[in-house]
């Protein structure tokens, strides 16, 4: 009988934990499907941030994919825009649909919070393409703008074509209409197209690709930072060649617009501290980040900028009218 | 006759598909663009519709009165389920779900409340807790 | 000689009695999940990525855990494809084609054992491809054009007609649907939005997965209703034991689907529902002497599961030989390695040889403890069929909404999940098969992104198309597919003998 009591007593008390409420409500949404860039961000940076005890309990992350992460962007605007626990993973991929008007509304919507580190971006060609600096590049498509065909992993108008196409005006290429683009699912896809011969040059993030570079099958004639990288010191910047371009990849995080002021320095602050963690700094340099830190009111005005910058690309190139 | 309504249908279909195609353009990106491939597959599949207007084959018998209603009172309670599973929560919710279909389907009143009694929680538990899925446990009307 | 040996260690890797639970539970997880409706391999992978960090797995433990999780979903996804025509994941829809029918005729024990066995042989025979040429297959792979992969979506879709029903019309135009609904969302060469009507729900398009389970699962429901309730099963469960005998009809076909599937899997991107399709079609096309695919054949179980078994190994050899996933779930697991400071790329085979080969002997190991596990289950899962329809399928439409909130938390998915149930009652009542609608939704978006990649290559030049000796190849093979199947009908061997019996 006193058995049968203590079982029914532990497996009450088992139901009972299970059903606890956890100790903090923190949550990171992931504007995107499990497995991806955002995805990543919200998991690492749960991770680390109950890891170095700057929140209680774990961070619950939530996948709410859709539409580039303007799902999650509706979302939290119409239902979540004071919930002060609440952060939003987003990168300068997100910015630009923003800029394209391809959210449902402008940054000035959300409080930015800060970025942690950014993917740089790449110009690269296969190890035994003729060209073998950004000059060679640019020199050839000057002379005739569809020689080389071009490839991203994103679509004509994302980031990476952007990118791309921000070189070739520095370059003074009057027709970059008529350079040639291919999107594929992924930096890989893209490299690994380039390496069968299909595409000659790729445009991306250098994270996603790193290990080709690591293993020489590709030669990457510009990273586009504007100091050489720590992981890739070797490799040549665009600026050092005579291009002014750059092109970061930034991680980072929005919260609702309601939050209050209060909220808002405390997530910006356990964010720094973060940021300045050991921690950290290695998770960025193993995922081939560069750790920058913009937080607070310096990083809205940077999206707000960068916001700016990106539509007027958009216009130049014709994405928007 | 059925053959015939729903190559009407497909017909309809196919053919506002292919129509809505030819607001899709861009003035940059690939040469192909956003609106051909629509129209490859928009319009074989209009002229198989109407090959199913022409000369149908199959007849449909729908079900009576009583299965209709039985199958619109399902659809019902799937939609509310829907609706209803952020604002009341995931184990009221699912609790009703899993009680109304069992009723619907012939279960004994007896049993049927007993599944819904123990999927409901046993379901949240199972996707929650075991697997690390967050879900309403009560909605937001409640909590 | 030296592969066997690095093989040898690697066994000494996962042999270690941390890493033999991890198989056994991920296996018995993964199959599991699979078997959930609304949850496949790609949500099991994500959900026990933060488990593994919570135990502080090392990325060799980590990644064997992920990979019987994932393997073992590809066993699971057949359960509820033959005993409900409900696939468990997108891979398993070709199984309910004769799976189902089979349950129908109350050999669901039958079908269970075929399929294992026949994703035993395809699981293994991948890992052995895997073992043996993996770099230079990968090497092989990147010859794979744009234009070449545009020929194999061809050649899948002019395969299908054949595939099911009596009216071929009827295929093709489900087919079509299937394509038409794969082109909602936002287009991803251009960003412009096609037939989203202003909703942002929609610009990432239909999820597989949510039209997978209202096709199947909800018109299930609704087919049940038309009749006065009974109370009874859905199915007869019928015997318990599989018998031997009928495992062995399945045998030549495991061998054949096995081949074609690791082929479509070691394609980056073209995956296991490819591998599924292109094996059963093939199957159905050189076996189907007395038209009695489709209405319970086991070569109609063993091929496709066979596919998309070795598709899911051969999809392993992309990404660890070149750090490119070959389907959502590899993708999910090199996401999971970056995070544990493992880069995956070109150099993984050198500068992390335990872990590869501790990975490929987890994989010989977590086959066999699948076939273990799976044959004892059998009388289990027969049994699940002798359950009232009372009590199961609202636990199944429970368990499917759940899978699909708990991932995409948001409820219109689960509008657009009823959407699809009414779409595919109502299309099942005209004698419209639904398993293309999935495969053009699955396929479709691949099969114009890949033509438009290619024309953007060639700057609008369609003969790009034709140029490829590999594309002009598998023009030539669809041809003969196609003629192989006209010749046959007009000798009248594949005469619709069965056609009035798949209707009770």
């Amino acid at each position: 009988m006193i058995l049968k009591l203590n079982t029914a007593y532990a497996a009450g008390l088992a139901v009972g934990l299970l059903f606890a409420m956890p100790a903090t409500a923190a949550e990171c949404i992931a504007p995107a499907d499990p497995g991806g860039g955002w995805d990543f961000t919200c998991r690492e940076v749960g991770r680390l941030l109950s890891a170095e005890g700057l929140v209680d309990g774990n961070v619950q992350v939530t996948n709410m994919p859709g539409g580039v992460g303007a799902v999650a962007f509706a979302n939290v605007a119409s239902k979540r825009a004071n919930d002060p626990e609440l952060l939003v993973a987003t990168s300068t991929v997100g910015v630009t649909q923003i800029a394209q008007g391809k959210y449902p509304a402008g940054v000035e919507t959300m409080r930015w919070l800060a970025m942690l580190g950014a993917d740089v971006g790449v110009i690269a060609v296969d190890d035994d393409s003729p060209y073998q600096s950004l000059d060679d590049l640019m020199g050839a498509m000057k002379g005739d703008p569809a020689s080389v065909v071009t490839a991203g992993s994103t679509g004509a108008g994302g980031w990476d074509h952007i990118r791309l196409m921000m070189l070739a005006q520095a370059a003074g290429i009057e027709d970059i209409g008529s350079i040639r683009w291919v999107q594929f699912d992924g930096g890989g896809p893209a490299v690994t197209q380039m390496m069968g011969g299909q595409v000659g040059v790729v445009s991306t993030d250098l994270g996603e690709i790193k290990g080709f570079v690591e293993s020489g099958d590709i030669r990457v004639l510009a990273v586009l930072s504007d100091e050489p990288i720590s992981a890739f010191p070797d490799l040549p910047t665009a600026k050092s060649q005579g291009y002014d371009v750059t092109g970061y990849n930034w991680r980072g995080f929005y919260t609702g617009g309601g939050v209050s002021d209060e909220d808002y320095a405390a997530w910006v602050d356990r964010l720094q501290k973060l940021y300045n963690s050991e921690g950290w700094q290695e998770t960025a340099k193993a995922s081939g980040l560069e750790p920058i830190w913009r937080g607070g009111e310096e990083f809205s005005a940077y999206v707000a900028e960068q916001n700016e910058q990106m539509a007027e690309i958009s216009r130049q190139i014709g994405v928007i009218q | 006759m059925s053959d015939r309504l729903a190559g009407f249908a497909f017909f309809l279909l196919a053919t506002g598909y292919v129509w809505l195609s030819a607001g899709y353009t861009t003035s940059f990106g690939d040469p192909l663009g956003p609106a051909i491939f629509p129209r490859i597959i928009g319009i074989p599949a209009i002229l198989l519709s109407l090959s199913l207007v022409i000369w149908p084959r199959h007849n449909a018998t729908w079900a009576g009165p009583a299965g209709l209603m039985r199958q619109g009172v399902a659809v019902a309670i799937l939609l509310a389920y829907a609706l209803l599973l952020e604002p009341v929560g995931f184990v009221p919710m699912t609790f009703i779900a899993v009680l109304g279909l069992g009723l619907l389907m012939g279960a004994p009143p007896l049993p049927g409340l007993l599944v819904a009694v123990v999927a409901a929680p046993g379901l949240y538990l199972l996707f929650d807790r075991l697997m690390g899925l967050p879900l309403p446990l009560l909605g937001t009307w409640i909590s | 000689m030296e592969t066997l040996s690095l093989l040898w260690d690697g066994f000494a890797v996962a042999a270690l009695p941390i890493n033999l639970l991890l198989i056994v539970v991920g296996c018995f997880a993964g199959t599991l999940i699979g078997a959930l409706p609304g949850l496949g391999p790609v949500n099991g992978v994500a959900i026990l990525i933060p488990l593994t960090f919570a135990f502080g797995l090392d990325a060799t433990s980590s990644l064997i855990l992920l990979s019987a999780v994932y393997y073992g979903c590809m066993y699971g996804g057949r359960i509820s494809a033959i005993l409900l025509n409900i696939p468990g994941d997108e891979p398993a829809i070709m199984t309910t084609l004769d799976g189902y029918p089979m349950a129908k005729q109350g050999q669901a024990a039958d079908a269970l054992a075929i399929s294992g066995v026949a994703s035993f042989i395809g699981a293994t025979l991948a890992t052995i491809g895997l073992t043996l040429f993996a770099p230079m297959l990968a090497k092989a792979a990147i010859y794979f054009g744009p234009a070449d992969y545009f020929a194999l979506y061809v050649m899948a879709f002019a395969t299908i007609g054949g595939i099911t029903g009596a009216d071929p019309r009827k295929t093709l135009l489900a087919a079509l649907l299937g394509l038409m609904l794969g082109t909602v969302g936002l287009d991803p060469s251009t960003g412009v939005a096609r037939y989203t009507f202003g909703s942002f729900n929609l610009y990432d398009g239909f999820d597989p997965i949510v039209a997978l389970v209202g096709l199947f699962a909800i018109s299930e429901i609704l087919f049940f209703l038309e009749e006065k309730a009974h109370g009874g099963s859905m199915v007869p469960p019928g015997r318990v034991f599989p018998r031997l005998t009928r495992v062995k009809e399945g045998l030549g076909a495991s061998l054949r689907g096995s081949l074609i599937g690791f082929i479509a899997g070691i394609l980056p991107g073209a995956g296991a529902s490819l591998g599924a399709v292109m094996s059963y079609s093939f199957e159905k096309r050189i076996s189907d002497k007395k038209g009695t695919f489709g209405h319970g054949d086991p070569r109609g179980v063993a091929a496709p599961e066979a596919g998309n078994n070795a598709a899911s190994g051969g999809a392993l050899i992309p990404m660890l030989t070149l750090g490119v996933p070959g389907s959502g779930t590899t993708a999910v697991m090199l996401a999971m390695l970056i995070s544990l400071n493992i880069q995956p790329g070109p150099l993984l085979f050198e500068r992390s040889p335990d872990l590869v080969w501790g990975l490929v002997a987890a994989l010989y190991l977590a086959n066999f403890t699948l076939l273990i596990l799976n044959l004892p289950l059998i009388g289990m899962f027969t049994r699940v069929l002798g359950l009232p329809a009372w009590g199961l399928m609202p636990l199944v439409v429970a368990i499917s909404y759940l899978g699909v909130y708990a991932i995409t938390h948001a409820a219109f998915d689960l509008l657009i999940m009823v959407g699809f149930g009414i779409l595919g009652y109502v299309l099942r009542k005209l004698d419209f098969s639904l398993v293309p609608i999935v495969l053009g939704l699955l396929l479709g978006m691949d099969m114009e992104n890949n033509l438009r990649r290619a024309l953007s290559i060639s700057g609008g030049d369609f003969t790009v198309l034709v140029q490829s000796p590999i594309a002009l190849f598998i023009y030539a093979l669809t041809a003969a597919f196609l003629a192989l199947s006209l010749w046959l009908a007009r000798r009248g061997v594949v005469a619709p003998l069965h056609a009035e019996q798949a209707e009770d």
